[in-house]
């Protein structure tokens, strides 16, 4: 499975969305699918699909808005 | 000489503020009188009898810079220390001694009272700093030169009170080469702001106080507390962001974009929303830096049966902490608690409403919800006032 796919597949199941699958432009947090607490389960739960730890969990709202954003912040932080 | 309130400082402010404008017309950079300015400014904020001959420097001023002195050392030292390993307990000894000068300077009222341990702005720059040591721990931060760092804890626009810019954004606009554009585009913001401040600050937060908040002060009974609550609730917003527009809008003209503290907070629909809108540099502090660590860390270790539990503790930490933060009266750690208890139960309604649906989702809905959130949040301001509450006489 491709990371792009596995980051969808954890957000889908996080954010309890779907939708997240195809949309990948969806507004997260102003469409109230992911708050503060949900930020914090998917931290979690990347790490453990892709077993690595953040050092650095101090990114802004901003990078994680869309579907998309957290696919390309995650393919960044794996080095791909 | 407080910032941004009286006619004489806004003249003072000319001395910094119009060489700024033009040297960053001719030049790319304006690091020297950022320092500069800064320096020039903070005697002037912190000195008493400036105008009497021979001027005299306030127990703030040396205060202040031996504060400064104090971070630049511990900074460096971790940097150092950092680069060998990373240590859980150097990083808590670093955070400890990062915080040891603002809370000697809360405690001094009960340890020595009459003296005079902090200054005016310690509280923020303190976040400030700790910012700074925490980037350092996670490795976004790798070197912080002193003069870089000085600026940055020392920033006179914003050392007062806020907004609690991040040093890794700090440090880009540091570095950054002006365009003309970028010139032109930074003074288009810095007018904006200024003038809007003026608007909010000296027109709309005045009139606010003498013709409302003031006379309902002075009255007694329910309604004049419900009064009271309104006025208190208003003007407390358009001071402040005014304040903060002023800060912001200064800043600018030094070419560093500090970020914004307001976005119509009054227009929340609901208590997450009003946090992501109010005094917004101080809350996604606190959201990054406390909530999202502590219950990272309980998640990761399952400290909990249930998340949820972790996110409650979360709440409970880190709006007791932005009571504490305030002050160490008792209506300022009622006041925090009052929020978390309020986002708490927002998680809860919102997580029990996404299958019952009872809670809709239009403009009515919505206009419901702003309502509500409006009338929560006064509430809140009235305990911050001391109004009511158990230090009420």
């Amino acid at each position: 499975m491709s990371t792009a796919e596995t980051v969808l597949n954890v957000l889908a199941q996080v954010s309890r969305t779907e939708a997240v699958r195809d949309h990948l432009d969806l507004r997260l947090y102003d469409q109230h699918l992911l708050d503060s607490l949900a930020t914090v389960r998917l931290i979690v739960a990347f790490e453990e699909a892709f077993a690595i730890q953040f050092d650095d969990v101090e990114f802004e709202r901003e990078d994680w808005a869309t579907p998309g954003h957290i696919v390309a912040f995650m393919e960044q932080r794996l080095g791909k | 000489m407080i910032p941004y309130a009286t006619f004489t400082y806004f003249g003072v402010l000319l001395y910094a503020v119009v060489p700024a404008v033009l040297l960053g017309m001719l030049f790319r950079r304006i690091r020297v009188w950022i320092l500069g300015a800064s320096l020039l400014m903070i005697l002037v904020q912190y000195s008493r009898g400036l105008v009497a001959w021979p001027p005299t420097l306030g127990r703030e001023f040396w205060l202040l810079c031996g504060y400064a002195l104090f971070q630049l050392v511990l900074v460096s030292a971790f940097i150092r220390i950092r680069q060998r390993a990373k240590r859980r307990g150097v990083f808590i000894a670093a955070l400890t001694l990062g915080l040891l000068p603002l809370v000697l300077a809360k405690a001094q009222p009960y340890l020595a009272p009459g003296s005079l341990w902090g200054f005016a702005g310690i509280s923020y720059v303190t976040f400030r700093a700790l910012d700074v040591i925490i980037g350092i721990q996670d490795h976004t931060i790798t070197s912080a030169p002193p003069l870089e760092l000085a600026a940055f804890l020392c920033f006179f626009p914003t050392l007062s009170s806020g907004p609690i810019d991040r040093f890794r954004r700090f440090a880009g606009d540091w570095e950054r080469r002006r365009t003309r554009a970028a010139w032109l585009e930074d003074l288009d913001g810095a007018a904006h702001r200024i003038f809007t401040a003026f608007l909010y600050k000296f027109i709309l937060a005045a009139l606010i106080k003498r013709y409302w908040l003031d006379p309902a002060a002075a009255e007694h009974g329910l309604w004049a507390t419900v009064s009271y609550m309104y006025a208190y609730s208003l003007y407390l917003f358009f001071d402040f962001a005014g304040y903060s527009l002023f800060a912001i809008g200064i800043s600018y003209l030094f070419g560093i974009r500090v970020p914004e503290n307001f976005n119509r907070p009054f227009l929340a629909t609901n208590i997450q929303d009003f946090w992501n809108r109010w005094h917004i540099s101080l809350s996604t502090w606190l959201r990054d830096r406390v909530y999202r660590r502590f219950t990272l860390a309980a998640l990761r270790g399952r400290w909990f049966k249930d998340d949820r539990t972790a996110s409650y503790l979360g709440f409970l930490l880190s709006f007791g902490l932005m009571g504490l933060w305030h002050g160490t009266r008792s209506f300022y750690l009622l006041y925090g608690l009052y929020h978390a208890t309020l986002m708490a139960a927002y998680e809860l309604f919102s997580q029990w409403n996404r299958e019952r649906r009872v809670w809709g989702e239009g403009l009515g809905w919505r206009v419901a919800g702003t309502v509500l959130t409006f009338h929560v949040v006064c509430f809140g301001f009235l305990l911050f006032s001391g109004r009511i509450g158990p230090d009420h006489a």
